[in-house]
């Protein structure tokens, strides 16, 4: 098993532009002028035009249409792929993350872990806190610290609202209104908004935004009082899988290659942690039967 | 028959012997300084270069112990790949291609109960309101895993994000 060794990440997002083509663009226009930030925010701000937009398109989105929109994600995903069926699997997963999370800016937010029944190797955060690995990729794990890293890497994603700018990119969160606002279940509004499925979590992110999770999935293992070695680990793991192999293909499709994440890493962490142990918890690790 | 045995047993053994020495080979995978212990200060033994083999003989955080022409000592974890998977995994991918039901056809294979999840499978999936819920169940709060860490003697430090490396 040791030789299987560790895994995969992805961030996966749902967002699929085929339906959403049929919103009217010239009201959603006037919609983005209607965003209530105030004016002498931006005007404070050292930033181009281009940033100051993108800085008023995240502001423009409350953290409750973040939530409901990450909510809707996560019951698609969960509709693809079932949680595994063993409630102290859950619970254990649940402890790690939250307790990583809570090292994060964003401590407040619903934090929701699980993993989900598929033999792929990957894992998947959707915004507002809700991240999901798969059980290919959690039985590559050989202790906490590596599952520490790994959920660091993707409440990244949520912390640098990572999926949620793709979404407010393609300028389709405004044209949803008020109506993503309302937490019911299986939202029409904020499906339409979010296209079909579980689509967008299998959209890539820029890479820059893959080195950004993983630098800061080291941070947050680090902060928790785990071993800063876990994501890398595990990175190494996943490298030795072939390019073409089925279980790693929507993973080595959305990421860059281990390889790449790894030499960034090893630039960025350089001799930062040289002086910092860690607990790997290996005893403590839920191993799955 | 008893030759047999004799010969599977003896196979086994190659077997276990050639994994075990495939473990703890590896490869410098750029220039690398190979320490006397396992700080970034330590004293130099040596330097490693790009594609020099070692032996990997223990870890310890970010850091590998090895033996090498170059010299004995500890390098760092990332300057090093590791060559002893490659083969190991090649035996594991086949196992994961059969569970996945993507070996040849690409088809699912229901009766394992477990699946792959690629593009077609997010694209078509539909939101499952009773998932979600049993997922949210499983939610812990700030307290609690507060108490989840004390149990295992995990300590909150502080620890600044890393610069950015262009």
């Amino acid at each position: 098993m040791k030789m299987l060794a560790k895994y995969v990440f992805t961030s996966m997002l749902f967002v699929f532009c085929g339906p959403v083509l049929a919103f009217n663009f010239g009201a959603l226009q006037e919609q983005l002028k209607a965003i209530p930030v105030p004016p002498q925010i931006l005007k404070q701000l050292p930033v181009s035009p281009e940033t100051a937009q993108i800085i008023k398109e995240v502001v423009g989105t409350s953290q409750e249409e973040e939530i409901a929109i990450g909510r809707q994600i996560a019951g698609d995903l969960l509709g693809a792929a079932p949680l595994v069926k063993d409630a102290k699997l859950q619970q254990y997963v649940n402890n790690v993350g939250r307790w990583v999370a809570d090292q994060s800016e964003r401590p407040n937010l619903p934090w929701n872990f699980g993993v989900i029944q598929s033999s792929d190797i990957n894992a998947f955060a959707a915004p507002g806190g809700y991240i999901y690995v798969t059980l290919g990729l959690y039985k590559l794990l050989q202790n906490e610290a590596d599952l520490a890293g790994v959920l660091g890497h993707e409440i990244g994603h949520v912390i640098r609202k990572h999926h949620l700018k793709i979404l407010q990119q393609s300028k389709l969160v405004e044209a949803g209104g008020n109506a993503i606002n309302r937490q019911v279940d299986n939202n029409e509004a904020v499906q339409k908004l979010i296209g079909g499925g579980a689509e967008i979590v299998s959209r890539s992110l820029d890479k820059d935004a893959e080195f950004e999770a993983d630098s800061i999935g080291v941070v947050l293992a680090t902060r928790a009082g785990y071993d800063a070695y876990g994501l890398p680990a595990v990175l190494q793991q996943i490298g030795h899988f072939a390019k073409n192999e089925g279980s790693v293909a929507l993973l080595f499709k959305t990421h860059p290659l281990p390889d790449d994440r790894l030499d960034k890493l090893s630039l960025a962490m350089g001799a930062r942690f040289d002086r910092i142990k860690g607990e790997t918890l290996a005893q403590r690790f839920y191993h799955v039967k | 028959m008893k030759l047999l045995k004799i010969g599977i047993a003896a196979l086994m053994c190659l077997l276990t012997l050639s994994n075990a020495m495939a473990a703890k080979s590896g490869m410098a995978l750029r220039t690398t300084d190979i320490r006397k212990e396992a700080f970034g200060d330590a004293k130099l033994v040596g330097k490693l270069k790009a594609k020099d083999k070692v032996q990997i003989l223990a870890k310890d955080r970010g850091w590998l112990k090895v033996k090498s022409r170059k010299g004995n000592g500890w390098v760092r974890m990332l300057s090093i790949r590791k060559g002893s998977y490659k083969k190991s995994n090649n035996e594991a991918k086949g196992l994961l291609s059969v569970a996945s039901g993507r070996a040849g056809t690409g088809k699912v294979v229901a009766s394992t109960g477990i699946r792959g999840l690629g593009e077609e499978e997010l694209k078509a999936a539909k939101f499952n309101a009773q998932e979600i819920k049993l997922a949210e169940s499983y939610s812990v709060s700030k307290a609690q895993a507060q108490q989840f860490a004390n149990a295992g003697k995990l300590v909150a430090r502080k620890f600044n994000y890393l610069p950015k490396v262009e």
